[in-house]
């Protein structure tokens, strides 16, 4: 099997969305993730704001994000001029070109520090718009940060299968396609039947 | 930055309506983004142009996304600021549920148009209140629909389902606080709407939707909260409670089955109660009384029924077998409808809406919205084998 990240600069800082901070908190080992992974993790308010309309329904993300920014693994960031413009870009318009707040922040800033940031989203719209919009912007999901090299030796595969295998359960992570083939055969056919995230040709 | 490709009067009109929903006042509003409040009254008439920077704060102050104040196909309905008007809605259980039912209004209409799905509707015409006993104009109405919905003078068993696809009126039941039964709304956008609280039996629903179908028939313009012990002190809910009355349970078939089910008997039994109810689907208090006003019984009996130790559940199941008699509450764990769930996984395959967009548009956390996706088979691809739809 063939393990493929896109982070394989460790100076390059990824930019995490909504949907990458829920993934990390259910792998139960994003501590571990975040201590091993040598990016700088950023994170914009407008996600952080997101996560925090999840705490009435008892959801610990905001609280995790919060702890480990209290720990300095994850730095909160706001958007500048430009990030700011490339933001309006893209929440406003024909809804199948945009994108929620979040989403569209964590794609801006990357945009603003560019060349030197990947933003991480697991969402295949807005890997579509990206792609469309803004070539040369390479983009990241959860499982790029799971098999990053240092992540990925300092988890071991037993304890990487048991990360992902929490998140696609737990989190109900949604696997990009170029990622499904590797994930499966990380968590085995078994543990994959029980994952409703992922699709029923690969389950 | 003008917000290119919307026009700054509709960008005004749904922030006014983000705030009024909120229940921010305009100088809250102003002062959030160090402005006057007469500039922000330009902006909510679309005669100043609203900067990126300006959003961000006033989305969040009224708990909403820039994007969705600024994307092409949203749909703002005012129900909130409409229903907050009436002087029956200040209380805090009916505030949430008109939120309820706003949010499933806006969202399933945005994703209707998105997807290009007609709800056709079927209105009966509005029959304005008369001078005179507006009981007896309320039987006739009700007659006159029941006709035009081909019921004739049958039992109706499912006025939910009546309601949704004979006529074309939005119906939603969710779990709401006991003391709201109902709401009804209509606005020329998004049509007829209704919620229903899950929480009350079937038989109690059912008296609800014919209550406030009672209103749209009569009074469509108005909104209208229905409390589980509303009084009758207008006009209108004598009307919606004698409509509801002669639409669920009308008077010549009322008659005919109480001849049948009483034949031989000489005085009303709880047996008969239990089984005339479970005819007609309503509950055994509404049936009593209907019996009371149509001189079939006299008044007062239900009353002693009720000082003489009620007519239980345990009763009716010996009348009625377990199955008959149970009333299972319904599953409304679900925050959203099956149909709103179906349409709203579409959207996401055909990636019109992303994740975070529908978890907005829904009011749910990314997991709730996850949990709702995979529960509908949202692949739709060739691998799954399932068969296609020839449109």
């Amino acid at each position: 099997m063939e393990r493929q990240s896109c982070l394989t600069d460790r100076a390059v800082p990824v930019v995490a969305d909504t949907s990458v901070l829920i993934n990390l908190n259910a792998t139960k080992c994003a501590e571990t993730i975040l201590d091993a992974l040598p990016n700088p993790f950023l994170v914009v308010s407008e996600v952080i704001l997101e996560l925090k309309s999840g705490v009435q329904t008892g959801r610990g993300d905001a609280a995790a994000v919060d702890a480990r920014h209290a720990s300095g693994q994850v730095q909160i960031v706001q958007l500048g001029g430009t990030g700011m413009q490339y933001f309006s870009s893209l929440v406003s318009g024909p809804v199948a070109q945009t994108l929620d707040d979040g989403e569209a922040a964590t794609i801006a800033y990357a945009l603003e520090m560019k060349p030197y940031a990947i933003p991480l989203i697991d969402e295949r719209k807005a890997n579509r718009i990206c792609a469309a919009r803004f070539a040369g912007l390479v983009t990241g999901s959860t499982v790029d940060l799971l098999v990053q090299d240092d992540v990925w030796a300092a988890l071991g595969c037993v304890r990487l299968a048991d990360a992902v295998f929490n998140a696609l359960h737990d989190g109900r992570m949604r696997v990009l396609p170029h990622h499904l083939k590797w994930v499966v055969a990380l968590i085995g056919p078994e543990r994959a039947r029980q994952c409703r995230s992922l699709p029923r040709s690969v389950r | 930055m003008s917000e290119e490709g919307l026009d700054p009067v509709e960008v005004g009109r749904r922030l006014r309506i983000a705030r009024e929903t909120a229940d921010v006042t305009q100088a809250h509003a102003a002062a959030s983004i160090d402005v006057a409040r007469t500039t922000l009254v330009a902006m909510e008439k679309g005669q100043r142009a609203v900067r990126t920077a300006e959003l961000l704060p006033l989305a969040k102050l009224y708990a909403t996304s820039v994007n969705a104040l600024l994307r092409r196909e949203s749909v703002y309905v005012d129900l909130v600021p409409r229903f907050r008007k009436l002087p029956a809605c200040k209380e805090e259980a009916s505030d949430e549920a008109v939120r309820v039912l706003e949010t499933l209004v806006q969202a399933e209409v945005e994703l209707e148009n998105l997807l290009g799905v007609v709800r056709p509707r079927n209105y009966p015409p509005q029959r304005p209140l008369m001078p005179g006993d507006v009981r007896v104009q309320a039987e006739n109405d009700a007659t006159e629909l029941r006709h035009k919905l081909g019921l004739g003078l049958a039992p109706v068993h499912d006025v939910t389902s009546l309601l949704e696809l004979d006529l074309g009126i939005r119906v939603y039941v969710r779990r709401l606080d006991a003391r709201v039964s109902g709401l009804f709304a209509y606005d020329e956008q998004v049509g007829a709407c209704m919620l229903l609280n899950a929480n009350h039996r079937r038989e109690r629903r059912a008296q609800s939707a014919a209550h406030e179908l009672g209103h749209f028939v009569s009074s469509r313009q108005a909104p209208e909260v229905l409390y589980r012990d509303g009084q009758e002190n207008s006009r209108e809910e004598r009307y919606a409670n004698a409509f509801a009355r002669a639409f669920l349970t009308p008077a010549r078939t009322v008659m005919q089955r109480f001849r049948d089910v009483t034949q031989g008997a000489s005085r009303l039994t709880r047996r008969h109660v239990i089984l005339l109810a479970h005819a007609f689907g309503v509950s055994r208090e509404a049936m009593v009384r209907r019996l009371e006003e149509l001189g079939l019984t006299k008044r007062g009996t239900w009353d002693w029924f009720e000082g003489n130790g009620g007519i239980t559940n345990e009763q009716a199941k010996q009348v009625l077998g377990d199955t008959a008699a149970m009333n299972p509450p319904i599953d409304m764990k679900s925050p959203t409808t099956l149909r709103l769930s179906l349409l709203a996984a579409e959207a996401w395959r055909q990636e019109l809406l992303s994740e975070g967009q529908l978890a907005r548009l829904l009011r749910l956390d990314r997991i709730q919205l996850r949990e709702i996706l995979d529960g509908v088979e949202v692949e739709g691809g060739d691998a799954d084998g399932a068969p296609k739809l020839p449109h």
